[in-house]
This record gives structure tokens, C-alpha cells and sequence, in this order.
């Protein structure tokens, strides 16, 4: 694979946080290509830096050193302005906590982020009526988030991060808050996003999740320590975990 | 002991944890107490300060004028000393109407002729140089200031160079501009100011022709009844019914005096409601802004064993101390202000008296009200918490505003923000709303009183109307407060907007919304109720001139009042750019992070 299949690429990655005797290094020296179509699993346990390498491939946080390429674009020197333009158009993030506006409804929330990149509110309206068929929440388009259980609040969050068809979706733990019932509905997406050749990095200590994927990354103290390719894409083996959890 | 201990020491680590919003209450409630003090106080001030320069320039009961200096005209004002009612007097005397120059400019002035040893009733207190001697003037305190005078200048009485020899206060007269006392007719005369020349500096004057009226100082038995025995003489005393004499009691010299008061009074009260809700209004975002975090703080405290009743102590102590503090800072402040404010003229002795035990009361009422009713309700939520609710920090859940949610999504993103900011907290629109009204009612009262034509005396320029002056000055002072007390709100509840919607704005940012289109944003949450806040301030304070008002009243054109109105959108987009911006560029995963957990 050469440079320019990657839709995501990260070179001698570097973030550290605080100063002098209390430095410490969340991401240390990160080499990370990821091809379109394909869904990365990052593990590892809790505080090894996952997140943070997360949110340093969606311009979030800026490296300490190192590089991202995003699409062929250089955007760890990139302005926050030029930062937010980018994840407006080529980046979708889905959180453990779902993150959704409280004072909206789902379909309000949905409808965001295609409002601000810019869409007629119909048009917005009207994807994020489809994205919310799609997550199985038709019915709950009117429903503010509290009147949602926590699986319904993480899918209207993946309908979120779809809205201006991004690129790559990041997610974050995103059944970290959420029972099995719940978890498979999530799971069940993911796969179905896989199948539909969305780029999708996943972090996550949770092998269900991990094992809907195509590649699996390890990380312990900022630093990768494992890289492996999952067989059977495409084989309905991930599902069948899944159904046999559920 | 322990007790007390705890809660001093848990509202000390508040209070240095946010030593800005601490400031800002203090700030807020001095404000407001000061204004609040000095309304009160103006009441009987100037006839406090009246009494107290009575008694040390031994005043007169009442003066007895007659035009002219005529042999006869003495003889009717000799026979006064000889009433049954009078117990001392001095004079008569010989006041001459005349010119004075210093400066360069020209005024109106009466020149008393004096003895190097004043009589037992008038004694002026010279308070810089020395008392009258040949060749010398002394110049009435309030004329000294507004001509600029100090002991050692020259001033030209009568077409004849003087240096001034020293400065004194009387109770003789009324406050420069009305010091004339009776025009050299017999009748009433403003805009002049007093000075006193030895007896024969006076005689060029005598010779020259210039207007004169006699005069001599009474002191009665019973100087309460000093207007009684006045306007009902015939039935009293014989002496005092010569209608060639007229007369001035001293109660009438101190009505006049406090004339100079009149128009500040209503100012300074009117000024001090405007700033108490002013106050509330800031004191109550700023609450409202805490009210999470100190549910949260309520929580540890709870999950350590304090009582509600420890906590409600602490969170109502560090408010109310601080409104205690606020209260003392504006009782202190209106004390050093009042002399300046009371004795504008500088005519009389400035030894201010303080707040009475009234004023100090209702000021400390006013600014616990003003702390208690504001934290109360926030107390008692936090208070009422489950302990493990409390932990949680349930966020505020603002209520869903599907119209508005709808209209937004018609605008351009730093619009769309705004509006969604404010519904969020709609209450909080509408309290920045009658800010700004507040703000603008107290500004449209100010042109208002700016537009009313400049009042001068005819031959004495430079004797302008010093209450009308000192009505300018209290309205800009207090305008003056009013606007810092409104910029303070505004970034207050602007900086309060931005940490309460900073999960949203961090959400947004996630989503696209880049930094600037955020500080646009909560500009905009403020630019828009400041637009119909200001808009409204207009009619409020034509209304609140309009008691005050007559048909001579100027009113200023509508297009300045306009322009007045709209001038707070960009001071309020100024005063919302640096916090917007500083909220805007907080970082969004560490915002997440934090929210998450």
C-alpha cells in the first residue's frame, strides 16, 4: 500500500501533557496508515493513550510532534479554523458519552452538522430523516435526548456523525455506556458501516466491538505493541458473535 | 467555634478560588448602596450643614433690608434693636451692588462694608488668610471657587485692583449664586456673589453713585419663631411692620440653599433603584452561573458529613459577608462623596455628618436582599440535592424551543449559534434585555437634562446656574456607574453563557463550527437582546423626565436618542468579544473529557 491509499496517516506521532517532573506521554511515536473502507480497532487499557491518539487524528488536540494526514492533506499545522472546516466535511466522531446537544431534539441534532457546513435546512432535514431510518429511529426524530434510552442516544449520535458523509467516523468507546441489548444495536451498525466501505477507527476495550473490525491495533503507554489482521471480512462470522452474545 | 471556624475557612477557599466574581458582587453593591446613601442622605443634608455654619458664624435670626442708605432708612432699621424680640444684632450696614473682575472675567458682586472686628451677630469663619483689613478683600468661599479665587490673588471691585486677603463662609446669606440677598430696589436678585471690604474702601463706592441697600442682622429670643414674627409683626412686634423693610429669616436663607439640591435628589434616587436592580440583576446570573458547581461542591460536602444546614450556612455566609463588605465599601464611599455632592456652591461648612442610622439600615437591607434573594434559590436546589445527584452534577437541562430551534436553522452559523444560545436560557435574554433598558432609560434621562438650555444671571457671566450644574454632574456620575455596573453584567452573563454552553459549543466545534463562528456566537446570544433593551430605554426614560418636566422643557431630538440607542451594540459586541473569544478557544477534547466524566 502506497502513501496516497491511506485516507488516514500518522508519522512519529507524539502528544504529551504537563511539565518537567510531571510530563507525561499519551502518544509516543505512533506509525499508523489507514486505507479507505477499512474499520481500525484501537485497544488497550485504560489511559494508554487511546483516545488521545482519537483526537489527535481528528484535529482535536495538535501533536506534540509527529504528523496526520487526513485524505492526502497535511492538518496537524493546520488553524482551528481550517481544523473545523475539515471536520465539518471529512470527519465524524461518535463519543462513549454520545455528546448530544441536551436542548435538541434526535433529528435537531442530526441535522447540525449539515447546517453548518452549510445546507438548506430542508436538505439538512431531509438526510437526517434518512440517517434516522437508517439507525432504526424514525419514530424518535421528535424525541429530545433524555427521552432516549442510552443505545438510541449513541445511534442518533453515529446518524450525527454521518450527516455531511465523512471521510473517516472516529468513535470513542462508543458502547463504553451502554448494556448488551444496547451494545448489539450499536455493533450491528458498525458492521453495516464496514459493509458499506466507510472508514471507520474504533477505540475500544470491549472485544465485541474490537472483533467487528478488519485490523486490530494494541496500544499500551502511548506506543503501539500490536497490529493485527482480522480474517473473515465479509463473512458474517462477526455477526454471528454478536447474535450468539445477544 | 469549630463551627464557625469551618465555614469562615470554606468561604475564604471560595472566595480566593474566584476572586473575579467576588469583585464583581462587591462592585455591584457598592455601587448601589453608595447611590442609595447619598439619595437618602440629601434629604436634610444641606440643612444640616446650614445649622452647623449657623452655629459657628454666630448667623442671623433674620436680616432686615431697606433700599438706599438715607438717614431715615437707618433710623427705621436702628429701631429694630430696640424690638422685644431681639436680643442682639449688628449693623446696620452697607451692602453695595457692584461689579468684580478676576480672571478676566466680569460678574456681579454685593461688597459688604465690614469692621476689622465683625459684630456679635454674623461672625464670617475665615477659612484661608485672614478676616478684612484696608486694602484688602475678603471673597465668600462658594464665589472664591467659582471664580478660582485663592487668598493672594487680585481681583477688581468697582474699577479698583484688590488682593484678596482671605476666604470665609457666612450664614448671612444664601449660597453663591443667591448671595445678593434683596436687590438694591428692595427687591429679589441672583447671580452674584459677596465680598467684604474694610469701611473705608467702601467710601469710593458711597460717592460713586453705586446701587446700595442697608441692612442689619437680628437675633431673637426665639429663633424658631423668626418667619412667625415676619409675616405676622403687626400682631407681635410694632418694630417689625415698616413696609420699607423687608426681611430674610434664616429658615428662608436655608430653603433657598437647599434649592441647589432639588434637581440632584430624585437623580441620585431614581440612580440608586436603577443600580440596585442593576445589582440584582448581576448578582443573580453570577448565581445562577455557580449553581452547578456549587452543587457539585455541595455533593463532597454532603459525602463528608455536613448537615444541610452547615452548607446552606456556607453558601448563604460568603454571599452575605460579601454584600456586608459591599455595604460598608458603599456606606464609606457616599461618606466621601457627600460633601462635593451636598455643597456643591462650597458656600457652607463641609463637615459631612455620615449616613444617620436610617440609611446605614436601609443600605444593609437593601444590599442582604440583594445577596439573599438572588443565592436563595440556587441554596436551596443545591441543598436539596441527593447527595449522589449532587456528584453526578446533573447538568442544568434547558427546555426544548422547537421554534426557534426551527427559525435558526434558516440564519448563517454565528446567528444560528446565538439563537440557540438563547434559547437555552431565554431568562437570561430577557434580564441582559432590561440591562441594557436600564442602562438606556438612565442615559436617555442624561441627554435629556443636557438638552435643556444653559441658564446664566443677565450681567454675570460667569455666574452660571451651579444647580443645574450640579445636576449635570450627579446624572453623569451616576450614568457613569450605571454603564461600568452594565459592562460588568454583560461580561458577566456572557462569560456565565459561555461555561454553561461550552459541552455544546465543544459539540459544535467537533461538528465544524470553527472558533470564530463560536465568539460570534455568544456575541450574537448578547448582540440580540440588546438590540429591543435599548430600543425600549428610550420611551422608560422620557417617562421618567416627564414629572420632572414643564412646558418649557427641551426634549432632545429623537434621531440623537436613536443614535444613543444603537451605540450599545457595538459596546456590547466590545465588551462580549474578549470573553466569547477566550471561551472559544478553550480546548474541545479536554471540554469533553471533563464532561464525560
Amino acid at each position: 500500500m502506497n502513501e496516497f491509499d491511506a485516507v488516514l496517516r500518522v508519522r512519529g506521532l507524539r502528544k504529551e501533557h504537563g511539565q518537567g517532573q510531571g510530563r507525561v506521554r499519551a502518544v509516543d511515536e505512533v506509525h499508523l496508515d489507514v486505507p479507505a473502507g477499512q474499520t481500525l480497532a484501537v485497544t488497550g487499557p485504560s489511559g494508554c493513550g487511546k483516545s488521545t491518539l482519537l483526537h489527535l487524528m481528528g484535529g482535536l488536540e495538535r501533536p506534540t510532534r509527529g504528523e496526520v494526514w487526513l485524505a492526502g492533506q497535511r492538518i496537524d499545522g493546520l488553524s482551528e479554523r481550517a481544523l473545523a472546516r475539515l471536520r465539518r466535511r471529512s470527519v465524524g466522531f461518535v463519543f462513549q458519552s454520545f455528546h448530544l446537544v441536551e436542548e435538541l431534539s434526535a433529528a435537531e441534532n442530526v441535522e447540525l452538522p449539515a447546517l453548518l457546513a452549510g445546507r438548506s435546512p430542508r436538505a439538512a432535514r431531509r438526510r437526517a430523516a434518512d440517517l434516522l431510518a437508517r439507525v432504526g429511529l424514525a419514530a424518535r426524530a421528535r424525541h429530545l435526548p433524555w427521552q432516549l434510552s442510552g443505545g438510541q442516544r449513541q445511534r442518533v449520535a453515529i446518524a450525527r456523525a454521518l450527516a455531511n458523509e465523512p471521510l473517516v467516523l472516529l468513535a470513542d468507546e462508543p458502547t463504553g455506556n451502554l448494556d448488551t441489548a444496547a451494545t448489539r444495536d450499536v455493533l450491528r451498525l458498525f458492521v453495516g458501516l464496514r459493509a458499506a466501505g466507510q472508514t471507520v477507527v474504533i477505540v475500544t476495550h470491549d472485544e465485541r466491538v474490537a472483533a467487528t473490525a478488519d485490523r486490530l491495533v494494541s496500544m499500551r503507554d502511548g506506543m503501539f505493541v500490536d497490529d493485527t489482521r482480522l480474517a473473515g471480512r465479509g463473512t458474517g462470522r462477526l455477526d454471528g458473535q454478536i447474535e450468539l452474545e445477544g | 467555634m469549630g463551627r464557625i471556624l469551618l465555614v469562615f475557612r470554606l468561604v475564604l477557599a471560595d472566595v480566593r478560588r474566584h476572586p473575579g466574581q467576588a469583585a464583581m458582587l462587591l462592585f455591584a453593591i457598592t455601587a448601589a448602596t453608595a447611590a442609595l446613601s447619598l439619595g437618602a442622605s440629601l434629604g436634610g443634608a444641606t440643612d444640616a450643614l446650614y445649622r452647623q455654619t449657623r452655629a459657628a458664624t454666630a448667623g442671623p435670626d433674620v436680616v432686615a433690608f431697606s433700599p438706599g442708605a438715607d438717614r431715615n432708612m437707618i433710623t427705621v432699621l436702628e429701631s429694630l434693636e430696640h424690638a422685644p424680640e431681639v436680643v442682639a444684632h449688628s449693623g446696620p450696614h452697607r451692602q453695595y451692588y457692584t461689579k468684580l473682575t478676576a480672571h478676566g472675567s466680569t460678574g456681579a458682586a454685593v461688597v459688604q462694608a465690614a469692621g476689622t472686628a465683625p459684630g456679635p451677630v454674623d461672625r464670617p469663619l475665615v477659612t484661608s488668610g485672614t478676616w478684612v483689613r484696608a486694602g484688602g478683600a475678603v471673597v465668600e468661599r462658594g464665589f472664591a471657587t467659582a471664580l478660582d479665587v485663592r487668598v493672594g490673588d487680585r481681583v477688581t471691585v468697582a474699577g479698583r485692583s484688590l488682593p484678596v486677603v482671605g476666604i470665609a463662609v457666612t450664614a448671612a446669606r444664601s449660597v453663591y449664586p443667591w448671595s445678593l440677598g434683596i436687590g438694591p430696589g428692595g427687591g429679589p436678585s441672583d447671580g452674584g456673589g459677596l465680598v467684604w471690604l474694610a469701611e473705608q474702601d467702601t467710601r469710593a463706592l458711597a460717592s460713586s453713585n453705586t446701587p446700595v441697600t442697608s441692612f442689619i442682622n437680628l437675633r431673637l429670643r426665639d429663633p424658631d419663631a423668626a418667619r412667625e414674627l415676619t409675616q405676622h409683626g403687626p400682631a407681635m412686634a410694632p418694630a417689625f411692620t415698616d413696609a420699607r423693610v423687608s426681611f430674610r429669616t434664616w429658615q428662608e436663607i436655608a430653603e433657598q440653599d437647599s434649592r441647589m439640591l432639588k434637581g440632584s435628589q430624585p437623580i441620585l434616587v431614581i440612580g440608586s433603584w436603577l443600580l440596585g436592580f442593576l445589582a440584582i440583576g448581576g448578582v443573580a446570573t453570577l448565581a445562577a452561573g455557580r449553581a452547578a458547581k456549587q452543587t457539585r461542591r455541595v455533593g463532597l460536602l454532603k459525602a463528608v458529613g455536613a448537615t444541610p444546614g452547615l452548607i446552606a450556612t456556607v453558601l448563604f455566609a460568603e454571599y452575605l459577608t460579601l454584600a456586608l463588605l459591599a455595604d460598608a465599601l458603599g456606606l464609606v464611599a457616599a461618606r466621601l462623596i457627600e460633601p462635593s455632592v451636598v455643597n456643591p456652591s462650597a458656600g457652607l461648612l463641609t463637615a459631612a455628618t455620615g449616613p444617620t442610622g436610617n440609611t446605614i439600615a436601609l443600605t444593609t437591607i437593601v444590599a442582604l436582599a440583594v445577596a439573599g434573594l438572588t443565592t436563595l434559590g440556587p441554596t436551596l436546589r443545591a441543598v436539596r440535592t441527593e447527595t449522589v445527584t449532587a456528584l453526578a452534577d446533573s447538568a442544568y437541562r434547558p427546555q426544548h424551543r422547537a421554534h426557534l430551534t426551527r427559525l435558526s436553522a434558516l440564519l448563517p452559523t454565528p446567528l444560528l449559534l446565538g439563537l440557540r444560545l438563547i434559547a437555552r436560557r431565554p431568562g437570561r435574554a430577557v434580564l441582559h434585555a432590561c440591562t441594557t433598558a436600564t442602562t438606556l432609560t438612565m442615559v436617555t434621562g442624561l441627554m435629556v437634562i443636557y438638552a435643556q438650555p444653559a441658564k446664566g444671571y443677565p450681567g454675570s457671566p460667569m455666574a452660571n446656574d451651579l444647580r443645574v450644574a450640579q445636576e449635570h454632574h450627579v446624572i453623569l456620575a451616576v450614568t457613569a456607574v450605571l454603564i461600568a455596573l452594565a459592562a460588568v453584567n454583560t461580561i458577566t452573563l456572557t462569560w456565565t453563557t459561555a461555561q454553561e454552553a461550552r459541552p455544546t459549543m465543544a459539540i459544535a466545534r467537533t461538528l465544524g463550527a470553527t472558533p470564530g463562528q463560536i465568539t460570534a456566537g455568544l456575541s450574537t446570544a448578547q448582540l440580540l437582546p440588546t438590540l429591543p433593551g435599548a430600543l425600549a430605554g428610550i420611551p422608560l426614560g422620557l417617562l421618567l423626565c416627564l414629572p420632572f418636566s414643564g412646558a418649557n422643557t427641551t426634549w432632545p431630538p429623537l434621531w440623537t436618542l436613536l443614535t444613543a440607542a444603537l451605540a450599545a451594540l457595538p459596546a456590547t459586541a466590545a465588551l462580549t468579544a474578549v470573553p466569547a473569544r477566550l471561551a472559544a478557544r478553550h480546548s474541545v477534547a479536554r471540554t469533553l473529557t471533563t464532561e464525560a466524566k
